[in-house]
């Protein structure tokens, strides 16, 4: 791919996405909403993963982040809008408290923490019943935008826009090189002077807000929230297959990932309504096993023995 | 960094004593405020059940130094093997206890040999990954051939009491307290006894080690994950005789496991028997608060972030 390609993919293929709903009928509109918001989540996990911090807990702040928004907008009677960024700043408000402990953790403690977090969130939403409704959940009197299936679509839309500015600006920025000196070797980045904490704060409650934000706007799009619905585990699993399969460390892995299984797990949801899960289970496996790089890792791998070898 | 090292392999076990003591004034508090003698009978029975999965998590973790992050998963297909040998063929579960165990750990050796094998020299996060996947296919699995109703047997004798001077509570869960014990003398003869048991433990400590003075590392891992597996599926045909199944029963007692291992130190067995006997009163406990009972399943995620604290606290300290 040459540069001048490389340079406006970008761009056609967001131009692509943009002009979408004007070309499908109802029926892809929805599955594409659902996938962009599979894939907005996708590109936030990548975002921290590249720290060498695996999170299982993407439903965890997904669900807060939609509580925060359905709470603000019947209490507080935010707009909607307003409300799906308070619903990210939950979200980070959350992180920010829980980095100062979880943080601190490596590997498999941090993974089995933040696996952990989902169901603490959720313990602790069922079971405060006066404020969240309990496990009866909350119903919004109206949707945002009256429903209307296109603006929903670019609503989902724009959260992945923003996921991939934020992961661009994480894989341009000097954040880059601290969290892959993180992820490589840690006791030799701390020697060269990363202030490594920090670093893991910044992409620890940056992924949760954009993780909030996209559980806003899911509740916003559905206009019901509850313990069950928004804390399944669902939320950790696809996302994370996508990105895996897509390759990680990268923003058009993910994306490239979400695609792909989005759309394989509509066609299957048709065809085994029950059970479909289990193909994102194998996925991962086979990923990690065949080609632990991703799609987008083992095209770059090649691009890049091309050129050596030129 | 290297007293710290040094500390940490010269006592591998003995993390969990100051956590334990924390836990256990806790529990001491709570006990006395809410008395209630059931609470403690119903603790014990339930960190029976946490041991008795927890410890083959252990002797994976210690040896083949895997996070298996679909142990409760293989707890889960063990259940539901029983189920069908009680269904079908109308086995009792403490009669098909040997056949599924036997089962299983065949099941596991393939797991093995398919999958963990072939990421044993991957990042560590390649294998937690990998391992999530085997548990989200094994659960699904399970829920698109059975859906995700929930079965249970009916079995008479699970609800046999026992009274103390006024108390009255169910006795069958002793089973459970009862193979943990089993299961954590059992490793230790095994380990320490036997050869194949000595030359595992000498595979856990150092791997390249074990491979210069002759032993077979390849087939050592896999027999110590076919046993681990195996195990866990007794306990899962024992799990069967009072439980509730469904597909995602197990994912709750993989991470209990988990916390249990971490809380005792790798590589110490017995010391999850204690760990466990702190969670299972606390939970049980909180439990019995009246207005709370939801609330117990936050007691392990305090519990392990305590755990960690600790730790890093008193490795700060040297």
């Amino acid at each position: 791919m040459t540069k001048a390609v490389r340079r406006f993919l970008p761009v056609v293929v967001i131009a692509a996405a943009v002009v979408f709903p004007f070309m499908a009928g109802p029926y892809p509109l929805a599955v594409a909403q659902s996938v962009l918001i599979s894939m907005a989540l996708a590109v936030s996990w990548d975002m921290l993963l590249r720290s060498g911090q695996i999170s299982f807990g993407i439903a965890g702040f997904f669900g807060i982040g939609a509580y925060g928004a359905a709470l603000t907008t019947l209490k507080l009677s935010a707009s909607p809008i307003i409300s799906i960024l308070l619903a990210g700043a939950c979200s980070a408000a959350v992180a920010f408290m829980l980095g100062f402990v979880i943080l601190r953790l490596r590997k498999v403690y941090f993974a089995i923490t933040t696996l952990a977090l989902a169901e603490i969130f959720q313990v602790i939403i069922h079971n405060w019943g006066d404020f969240t409704g309990g496990p009866e959940g909350i119903v919004l009197p109206s949707l945002i935008f009256n429903g209307d299936a296109r603006s929903l679509y670019w609503l989902a839309l724009a959260s992945v826009l923003l996921a991939c500015a934020l992961s661009a600006l994480f894989q341009r920025s000097r954040l880059r090189f601290a969290l892959t000196a993180v992820r490589n070797n840690e006791v030799s980045a701390r020697s060269s002077g990363i202030a490594i904490f920090s670093y893991l704060m910044i992409a620890f409650v940056t992924t949760s807000f954009l993780q909030g934000i996209i559980g806003g706007i899911h509740v916003q799009i559905y206009g019901y929230a509850s313990p069950d619905s928004v804390f399944d585990a669902n939320y950790t699993l696809l996302p994370l297959a996508m990105a895996l399969l897509g390759g990680t460390y990268s923003t058009p892995g993910p994306v490239l990932g979400a695609v792909l299984l989005g759309v394989a797990s509509e066609y299957l949801k048709l065809k085994i309504p029950y059970g479909h899960l289990v193909v994102y289970g194998i996925i991962i496996v086979l990923v990690i096993l065949l080609l632990p790089a991703g799609l987008y890792g083992q095209y770059r791998k090649r691009v890049k023995a091309r050129a050596a070898h030129a | 960094m290297r007293v710290v090292v040094t500390r940490s392999i010269a006592r591998p076990g003995r993390t969990w004593q100051p956590v334990l003591l924390i836990a256990l004034t806790v529990i001491g508090t709570a006990a006395i405020s809410v008395w209630k003698p059931t609470a403690l009978v119903y603790g014990v029975q339930r960190a029976g059940l946490y041991a008795a999965v927890a410890i083959p998590m252990a002797l994976i973790l210690g040896i083949v130094h895997i996070v298996n992050l679909a142990h409760g998963e293989l707890m889960m297909v063990a259940a539901y093997l029983s189920y069908f040998a009680a269904r079908l063929l109308g086995l009792d579960p403490f009669v098909s206890l040997v056949p599924v165990a036997v089962v299983m750990a065949i099941f596991g050796l393939l797991v093995y040999l398919l999958t963990v094998k072939h990421a044993l020299k991957a990042p560590e996060l390649n294998q937690l990954i990998l391992t999530f996947g085997l548990a989200i296919a094994l659960s699904q699995t399970v829920n698109l051939m059975f859906t995700s109703q929930s079965w249970k047997l009916s079995l008479g004798y699970v609800s046999a009491s026992a009274t103390v001077g006024d108390v009255s509570f169910g006795v069958f869960d002793f089973v459970y307290v009862a193979a943990a014990i089993a299961l954590a003398a059992g490793l230790q003869l095994f380990l320490k006894r036997t050869r194949m048991g000595k030359a595992a433990l000498a595979v856990g400590q150092n791997p390249r080690g074990a491979a210069i003075v002759g032993i077979d590392v390849g087939k050592t891992y896999a027999f110590v994950f076919a046993l681990a597996v195996g195990l866990v599926g007794g306990v899962g045909s024992l799990f069967l005789a009072k439980q509730a199944i469904f597909p995602m029963v197990g994912g709750p007692y993989t991470m209990k496991s988990f916390c249990l291992v971490a809380m005792a130190g790798v590589g110490n067995i017995v010391g999850i028997l204690y760990c466990s006997l702190a969670l299972g009163l606390a939970e049980s406990i909180i439990d019995g608060i009246r207005g709370y009972a939801g609330w117990s399943n936050m007691v392990f995620f305090v519990i392990i972030i305590a755990t960690i604290l600790v730790r890093s606290w008193r490795e700060r300290k040297v």
